[in-house]
C-alpha cells in the first residue's frame, strides 16, 4: 500500500507540471508569434531611414541600404508634433479619468438607495459603454455641429443664438473630444464603483453613524479606505485604455484643426499611413513602448499585489 | 438611513435627468437613422429633435446596390457579414486559447509571469507596432482576409479571455477535479468532463464580452483591411457621396445596426461586466 502510493505520486507530479505547460503552450506560441517579429522589425526599421516612398523600389528588408542609426530617434524626440501628441494624450487622460471618476462616484451614491425603475435606469446608464467607439465618435461629431443640438441647448440657457464652431477651434475641439470620452466611459466608473459600494460591510458604516460621524467624516474615514482597492483598479484600467484613444478623435476631427487634437495614436496613424514614414513611426513606436512599459510596471503593481494576496 | 421625502424626490429627478443625458446621444443615432435628408442637419435653420417625416430610406440606401447615394461603398451587407464573421472567429480563437491557458494558470500555476505579460500587452497602443504586423501580414498574405483580422483580434482580446476564465476556474473548487483524477480520470479528462461543464456560464459570458470588444474595433480593421473585408465601423467612416457629402442618415442607420448587438449582449451579461472590464480583479 505504502509503496504503491509513492510510485503513484512521483510521476503524477511530473505529469501535472507538463500538463500545465501544455495548457498554456498555445497562448505562449500565439504571443511570441505576435511579439517577436514585429518588435525586431520595428527596431530594425527604426534604425534606418527607409520608407515605402524611398526610390528604387526597395523593400522593407532592404532598409539597411538607408541605414541611419539613431537619426530617427534623434529627430522625432525634437519633433514638436510628436512631443505635443504625447503631452496632449496625457492631458486628455488627466482630465477625462478624474472627471469620469467623480461622475461615476456620484452616480454610484445615487444608486445606493432603492427607487422606482432602478434596474431600467441602471441598464440605460451602462449603454454608452456598449456603443462602438467609432459610432460614438460619429454621433458626437453630429452633436457638436455649429447648428447641432449642443449649441441649440446652450442657446436656450444663454438666451441668445450660440453657434460655437466646436470642432474647428483648438481648445473647443479638445473639449468636445473629452466630453465624448466622458460620456462613453463614466458608466464604466459607475459600474465598478457601485459594485464596490454595494460590497461594503453595512455594519461598519452603521457603527460610524452611531458614533456620530458626519457625512464627510463617514466618507473619508470609513468608505474611502474600504473602497480604496476598487478605486485604484478602476483608475488604472480606465487610464490604461484612455491612453490609446483614437476612434472617437478620428471620427470627430481626424486630429484637426491642424494638429490640435492629435493623440499619440492619431499622430502615429497619420504619419504611418497617410505620409508613409514607416521608419519614423517605427522609432516613435519604440519610444512609446518604452514609456508605456515604464508606466505600466508601476501601474500594475497594486494589481499584482492584490493577486498575490488573494493567492496566499 | 431615513431620508426626508423631498430629498428622495430631488434625488430621483437628478437620476432621471442624468439618465436622459446619457441616453440622448444614443437616441440621436436612432432618430437620425429614420430622418430623411433635409432633417439630417440643421443647415436649413431648423433643428429636428424628432424625425418629422420618418423614413426607411437610410436603411434602403445602405442596403441597395444602386449607387445613387453611396458611390464608393455600395451595399453594407458585406461589411455587416464581415464584422460578424471576423468578430465571431476572433472570439472563438481568443476563447479556445484562453480557456486552456486559464486552466493551466488556475490549477497548475503554469506560465509564471504570463498573466501579467498579457496585461502589459493590453496596455500598449496597437498602433505602436501595427506597421511591422502589417509587413508580417503582407508576407503571410493575410492583409484584407477574414483569417488575418480574426487572428489579430484573437491576440488582442486574449488577455481578457485568459483573465476572465481564470477567475471562473478559480471559483470552481479544486477538490472536484482532484477527486476526478483520483477516480482515474486523466488530467485532460477531468478538465473536459468535470470543470468545463461547470464553467459553461462563465465561458458564455466571457465569450459575449470578448465579442463586444472585437465588434467595437475600428483602428485594426482600418489598417489591416482594404476593400473586401472592411468591417462596419470602417464602412461607416467611409460612407460619403460626391453629391451630398457625408451621408449622415445612412451612417446613423448603420451605426444603429452596429450598436444593437453589444447593447443586447451587454445587458445579458450585466452581472459580469465589472469582472470583464477589470480583468477579474473585481468579482463583485
Amino acid at each position: 500500500m505504502f509503496k504503491k502510493q509513492i510510485t503513484l505520486k512521483e510521476p503524477k507530479g511530473m505529469d501535472a507540471a507538463r500538463f500545465g505547460f501544455f495548457m498554456i503552450l498555445p497562448a505562449l506560441v500565439f504571443l511570441l508569434f505576435i511579439i517577436i517579429f514585429p518588435l525586431l522589425a520595428s527596431i530594425y526599421l527604426s534604425l534606418s531611414e527607409w520608407s515605402p516612398l524611398t526610390g528604387g523600389g526597395t523593400r522593407w528588408y532592404e532598409a539597411y541600404k538607408f541605414w541611419g542609426w539613431l537619426s530617427n530617434y534623434w529627430n522625432i524626440l525634437r519633433d514638436a508634433d510628436f512631443l505635443m501628441s504625447i503631452v496632449r494624450t496625457f492631458i486628455i487622460v488627466a482630465v477625462v479619468v478624474p472627471v469620469e471618476f467623480f461622475i461615476g462616484l456620484g452616480l454610484a451614491f445615487l444608486f445606493r438607495d432603492n427607487f422606482v425603475g432602478k434596474k431600467i435606469f441602471h441598464s440605460i446608464i451602462l449603454m454608452p459603454m456598449m456603443i462602438v467607439p467609432a459610432v460614438a465618435g460619429f454621433v458626437f461629431y453630429m452633436l457638436f455641429q455649429a447648428q447641432g443640438p449642443v449649441n441649440a441647448v446652450l442657446s436656450v440657457f444663454a438666451f441668445k443664438e450660440v453657434s460655437i464652431l466646436w470642432l474647428q477651434g483648438t481648445w473647443s475641439a479638445m473639449i468636445a473630444i473629452m466630453i465624448a470620452d466622458i460620456w462613453q466611459w463614466s458608466p464604466f466608473m459607475f459600474l465598478i464603483l457601485l459594485s464596490g459600494l454595494m460590497a461594503l460591510p453595512e455594519d461598519q458604516i452603521n457603527a460610524a453613524l452611531i458614533l456620530g460621524a458626519s457625512k464627510w467624516q463617514r466618507f473619508r474615514m470609513v468608505l474611502f479606505p474600504l473602497m480604496k482597492p476598487v478605486i485604484v483598479i478602476a483608475l488604472i484600467f480606465r487610464g490604461m485604455e484612455a491612453v490609446k484613444i483614437f476612434d472617437a478623435i478620428w471620427l470627430m476631427t481626424t486630429g484637426g484643426p491642424g494638429t490640435a487634437t492629435e493623440s499619440i495614436s492619431v499622430y502615429m496613424y497619420k504619419h504611418g499611413f497617410k505620409h508613409l514614414r514607416w521608419s519614423w513611426v517605427a522609432a516613435g513606436g519604440i519610444i512609446i513602448l518604452i514609456i508605456i512599459t515604464l508606466i505600466s510596471m508601476q501601474a500594475l503593481k497594486p494589481i499584482k499585489e492584490r493577486e498575490e494576496e488573494q493567492a496566499a | 438611513m431615513e431620508q426626508k421625502l423631498y430629498v428622495k424626490v430631488l434625488k430621483f429627478f437628478l437620476i432621471v435627468f442624468v439618465t436622459m443625458l446619457f441616453f440622448f446621444p444614443i437616441y440621436w443615432i436612432f432618430s437620425m437613422a429614420f430622418k430623411p435628408f433635409p432633417e439630417w442637419t440643421a443647415a436649413g435653420g431648423k433643428i429636428y429633435w424628432f424625425p418629422n417625416n420618418p423614413t426607411f430610406n437610410n436603411f434602403r440606401a445602405i442596403f441597395s446596390r444602386k449607387l445613387e447615394m453611396s458611390p464608393i461603398a455600395g451595399t453594407a451587407i458585406r461589411p455587416i457579414l464581415n464584422s460578424l464573421t471576423v468578430s465571431i472567429i476572433g472570439t472563438a480563437i481568443a476563447m479556445v486559447v484562453g480557456i486552456f491557458a486559464a486552466y493551466g494558470i488556475s490549477r497548475y500555476k503554469a506560465g509564471g509571469n504570463l498573466p501579467f505579460m498579457l496585461l502589459q500587452l493590453r496596455m500598449f497602443p496597437p498602433i505602436a507596432i501595427i506597421i511591422p504586423i502589417m509587413i508580417m501580414w503582407a508576407f503571410l498574405r493575410m492583409i484584407d482576409t477574414w483569417y488575418g483580422l480574426a487572428i489579430i483580434y484573437g491576440v488582442v482580446t486574449l488577455p481578457f479571455s485568459v483573465w476572465l476564465m481564470k477567475t471562473f476556474f478559480d471559483d470552481i473548487p479544486k477538490e472536484l477535479d482532484e477527486a476526478a483524477i483520483v477516480d482515474g480520470c486523466s488530467n485532460i479528462g477531468a478538465f473536459f468532463k468535470v470543470v468545463m461543464p461547470l464553467a459553461k456560464g462563465g465561458i458564455a459570458s466571457s465569450a459575449l464580452f470578448v465579442f463586444i470588444l472585437n465588434w467595437s474595433d475600428f483602428l485594426i480593421a482600418l489598417i489591416l483591411t482594404d476593400r473586401r473585408w472592411t468591417t462596419i465601423p470602417v464602412h461607416i467612416s467611409k460612407l460619403q457621396s460626391a453629391m451630398v457629402g457625408a451621408l449622415y442618415g445612412p451612417k446613423a442607420a448603420l451605426g444603429m445596426i452596429a450598436a444593437v448587438p453589444p447593447i443586447v449582449f451587454g445587458i445579458l451579461i450585466q452581472k459580469y461586466l465589472v469582472r470583464g472590464f477589470t480583468f477579474g480583479a473585481i468579482k463583485k
